[in-house]
């Protein structure tokens, strides 16, 4: 098991992804074979979308 | 037993020496981690539309003017992809003919939308909702404040807290016929009498602004779905169910002439079968698929949701 710190670009970019995740529910990706950090999705998430299209207010 | 010492002496300092000079585990290299896309995203700079989608607008706002509840508003949600400043349009869902509307308002039939847009993103899941476009029947080009007060809550649920909003109105002077649209201003595009003018609107904003249009080649990945409106408004409440209960469902729309209609597919347990319903107006069909075999099942429920779980249950009992 290794336990490295993480470098400059890599602390960077996982910062990023936990508040992608936390501010816009954007998936965080993990290697299924060992679950380190494999970025983040730019898919979004159904919820996201219905919860927008059911919501649209009523237009004048 | 001074041999003895010695020797235990010399092993230990043997395996020291082993230990010490043992190559070490190589960590495993720094991995190459994908590019994240936590887009910082900042205030919309421009509308880029596909030229499927200006012409499924103008179309089918022609189409509904000339429609027997021609005099109500009518509009559509936009699906696209939303980057750091600029917006993608690549999806239009129409507002439905179950829409609340009138000469003065709209409210979209929201449940024939969500599952649409599900059938949509089933090819490219970055499309996320970008805005709405409605119309206004007198020359308003302007969302009103009613609009405003709306609007200015919703957009706190979109990408970048920000939503594109067109209006359209029929109020332009054709210029050169109807053959080509123009832009007299940058936020507005005209074809014959008809016009659309953009908006961008962000969570604080005091007001709208208008917001550049551009265009560009590509489809309007929704708009297959527009031939079967009616058909995905009719059974939208248990197709959703289903798409939210069972795991890869599939969506296809047929094309027949004549008899266009949506095919539902879940694939079961056992390899290279599914359940296939084939929704057609006024028209229900439940198949059970086993490699090239397409058996039709006795089953006529025109609730699909229901229909399909009687299927599984028959299949279970037969297993």
């Amino acid at each position: 098991m290794d336990f490295r710190p993480l470098n400059d670009v890599e602390r960077r970019q996982l910062i990023n992804a936990l508040r992608g995740n936390a501010e816009s529910d954007r998936a965080i990706l993990i290697d299924r074979r060992d679950t380190s950090f494999l970025g983040t999705s730019d898919e979004v998430p159904d919820e996201e979308v219905i919860n927008a299209i059911k919501s649209v207010p009523c237009h004048y | 037993m001074l041999q003895a010492l010695l020797s235990t002496t010399r092993g230990l300092l043997n395996d020291f020496m082993r230990s010490w000079h043992r190559p070490k585990p190589v960590p495993p290299p720094s991995r190459e981690v994908v590019p994240p896309v936590a887009t910082n995203y900042v205030p919309l700079r421009r509308v880029l539309i596909t030229d499927e989608v200006g012409r499924t607008l103008f179309e089918e706002y022609s189409g509904h003017r000339a429609a027997e509840r021609g005099d109500e508003e009518t509009g559509w949600v936009l699906l696209g992809r939303r980057e750091a400043n600029e917006a993608i349009v690549l999806a239009t869902l129409p507002a439905g003919s179950e829409s609340d509307a009138g000469v003065a308002h709209i409210r979209f039939n929201s449940t024939g939308q969500a599952i649409a847009s599900s059938i949509v993103r089933q090819q490219d899941r970055r499309l996320t909702t970008l805005g709405i476009v409605h119309t206004h029947p007198g020359s308003l080009r302007h969302p009103s404040d009613g609009d405003f007060r709306g609007d200015r809550h919703w957009v706190q649920k979109l990408r970048g807290k920000e939503g594109v909003f067109g209006i359209g109105t029929a109020d332009g002077q054709p210029v050169n016929g109807s053959a080509f649209a123009y832009q007299p201003k940058a936020h507005v595009q005209c074809l014959g009498e008809l016009r659309f003018s953009w908006y961008a609107l962000g969570h604080g904003d005091g007001n709208y602004r208008p917001l550049p249009v551009e265009l560009t080649i590509g489809p309007d990945l929704a708009r297959p779905l527009h031939a079967i409106w009616p058909i995905v408004e009719e059974h939208a409440e248990q197709l959703e169910r289903l798409y939210r209960q069972q795991a890869n469902v599939r969506f296809e729309v047929l094309s027949d002439a004549g008899n266009p209609g949506l095919s539902l597919t879940i694939p079961l347990a056992a390899s290279g079968e599914s359940v296939r319903v084939l929704l057609r107006r006024k028209e229900v069909c439940y198949y059970l698929v086993r490699g090239d075999q397409m058996l039709r099942a006795d089953c006529t429920d025109e609730c699909v949701d229901r229909g399909v779980y009687l299927m599984l249950a028959e299949l279970a009992s037969q297993a």
